[in-house]
């Protein structure tokens, strides 16, 4: 066997590796894409027709539209918090050194490496105790907590890759020019970090919005998105859960697609900036 | 990049640090504490007793069903680890040296589904594989029997499951510490004279095992909570720890019991961290009394 051919086979094969990954990713969600459109209430192939209906009925639910104002609601929330605290903790992570940082370090970052089932039951059993104390049940308050606690180490994790690579001689050129430490933060630090926070955002939101296990533990009553399909497939498959994987599809694209277009702008003008490069 | 000493008088530490210390400390830090504490109490007629006893311990330690089942979900967890592992290294290969022009696009169509909601994607695999779906369909499509594979409501498609959902993780801790391989290693392996394969077992691979362990550590302990994979998937016929965990809250409303089998889960994980951080940490000074 010559080596160009055995280069060939390798390329080949580690491509492969790449498209059977997706495949295997994109099988269940390319499934329920297709079953969304099917005419016939039994899902199984061939599919018999194309309809709408399955949405209308998806939409007809009294229980789904309520989910889908807890799962926005939560989302928006913990979206913000975990954002602000994980951009907090990076920059306090990297570029700080101060007594206590690493219980600090292993405190923020701890919750990553937790089953999240496990991070749930875990604040339930406290949430239940202090209930039990101070006379309030778990809700929707407490499934942002638990969001919050579960989402803050990833927008973390997003964030501190953006400060590491941070250029802070800039900083050093406003303060030399006269700024004082907000300004500084406000016209430099901020923007600079800016892409790394917003990619942390939007990781936080679809990561809020997509949980069953935090909330699941957390909700007491309360129904978010996720719990709604999850007590909806335990009673019985029906095509509305295909339809609603669909829809839930369309949001998550738009927010992926805009990400990609701030990267792009962003890049553009890191470009344009330093001419050299 | 520069770093900066700070005090805990200076209020942009205090700013920076005190809030999401509060949090953790508060919901992470003392439920974790308060889990503990709930072990060594009771339950009487479905309510909490504070009685600080070892009743809960006894009965774990004294029924071999736990450890049957604890015994499953920690061979499940190794078995998702070695697979996923397998999985994940060739596509973070091929996605650090062959596709470097797609690689963002491939990354972001990776997180995409990773991103999507879970109890959904579960639901789309019941699809695909039930003795009716879409993969005995395709089978049957090219000439195999029908219903060639009865999968749905086996372990195998709880395994499915878990990989789907965890292989994600090694994919990408591998991926990072390939791209942190110095080229110029690799080019100096070719010029002295080593094949493409030897210089792949030889640098690369020791080079990327950072990232490979790693990887392999958080797949091990994220699949000791898999709960939706073996409920959906499994059918239930064969449960592990987080169905137990389920149980005991649910069903036999018995919170002290499930903060112990919580707590049982949590000493495994952390005894694999453990040993991985002596591990690596053993390693690093060896490797520093060489030099």
């Amino acid at each position: 066997m010559s080596d160009r051919f055995k280069g060939a086979l390798v390329d080949t094969m580690l491509i492969g590796s790449i498209v059977l990954l997706l495949l295997f990713f994109y099988a269940p969600i390319a499934t329920l894409v297709a079953f969304s459109f099917s005419s016939s209430r039994v899902l199984s192939l061939p599919m018999e027709g194309f309809s709408f209906e399955w949405y209308g009925e998806l939409l007809a639910k009294p229980d789904f539209l309520p989910a889908v104002t807890n799962s926005a609601a939560v989302a928006a929330v913990s979206t913000v918090f975990a954002t602000a605290l994980g951009t907090a903790g990076a920059v306090a992570w990297i570029r700080y050194r101060f007594r206590l940082q690493r219980a600090f370090q292993v405190v923020t970052f701890a919750p990553l490496l937790f089953p999240q089932l496990l991070l749930g039951v875990v604040m339930l059993l406290w949430f239940s105790v202090l209930g039990n104390w101070l006379n309030f049940s778990t809700g929707l308050v407490t499934v942002i907590i638990g969001h919050i606690v579960y989402i803050t180490p990833f927008a973390l994790v997003i964030v501190a890759v953006q400060v590491f690579g941070f250029d802070d001689t800039l900083e050093d050129a406003a303060r030399d020019a006269g700024a004082n430490g907000w300004q500084v933060f406000r016209e430099i630090t901020l923007p600079l970090l800016w892409p790394g926070i917003f990619s942390a955002a939007i990781f936080a939101f679809l990561l809020s919005w997509g949980n069953f296990y935090v909330s699941y533990s957390l909700a007491g009553t309360a129904r978010t998105l996720p719990i709604f399909v999850y007590s909806g497939i335990a009673v019985g498959s029906s095509p509305i859960y295909p339809a609603l994987a669909t829809l839930n599809l369309v949001p998550a694209l738009l927010l992926v697609a805009f990400a990609e277009f701030m990267r792009r702008r962003a890049l553009k003008r890191q470009s344009a900036a330093v001419p050299t490069a | 990049m520069k770093i900066e000493r700070k005090s805990w008088t200076d209020p942009v530490l205090i700013g920076s640090v005190t809030p999401l210390a509060a949090v953790m400390l508060f919901f992470f830090v003392i439920p974790l504490v308060m889990t503990t504490v709930l072990t060594f109490q009771t339950t009487q007629y479905y309510r909490l007793a504070w009685t600080w006893d070892l009743t809960i311990w006894t009965e774990i330690f004294s029924k071999p069903h736990y450890w049957t089942i604890m015994l499953r979900t920690v061979s499940m967890a190794l078995i998702c680890v070695v697979l996923s592992v397998l999985i994940a290294y060739p596509c973070a290969y091929a996605l650090a040296t062959r596709l470097k022009t797609y690689s963002t696009q491939i990354q972001i169509l990776i997180i995409f589904a990773f991103l999507t909601d879970a109890v959904l994607k579960t639901f789309g695999w019941i699809l695909v594989l039930d003795n009716n779906g879409v993969l005995n369909w395709l089978l049957a499509k090219v000439g195999f029997p029908p219903e060639t594979l009865n999968l749905l409501y086996t372990p195998t498609a709880t395994m499915i499951g878990m990989l789907y959902n965890l292989a994600v993780y090694p994919m990408f801790t591998i991926y990072l510490s390939l791209m942190r391989i110095d080229r110029d290693l690799i080019l100096a392996s070719y010029d002295a004279g080593a094949s493409r394969l030897r210089t792949f077992f030889e640098v690369t691979l020791p080079l990327s095992k950072p990232g490979l362990y790693s990887g392999a550590v958080l797949v091990f302990v994220l699949s000791l909570g898999a709960f939706l994979e073996p409920r959906v998937l499994g059918g239930g016929t064969s449960p592990m720890a987080s169905e137990l965990i389920r149980q005991s809250f649910e069903t036999r409303v018995n919170w002290p019991l499930g903060a112990a089998l919580t707590i049982v889960l949590i000493v495994i994980g952390a005894l694999t961290l453990a040993a991985f951080g002596f591990f690596t940490l053993r390693r690093k000074a060896t490797k520093g009394g060489a030099a």
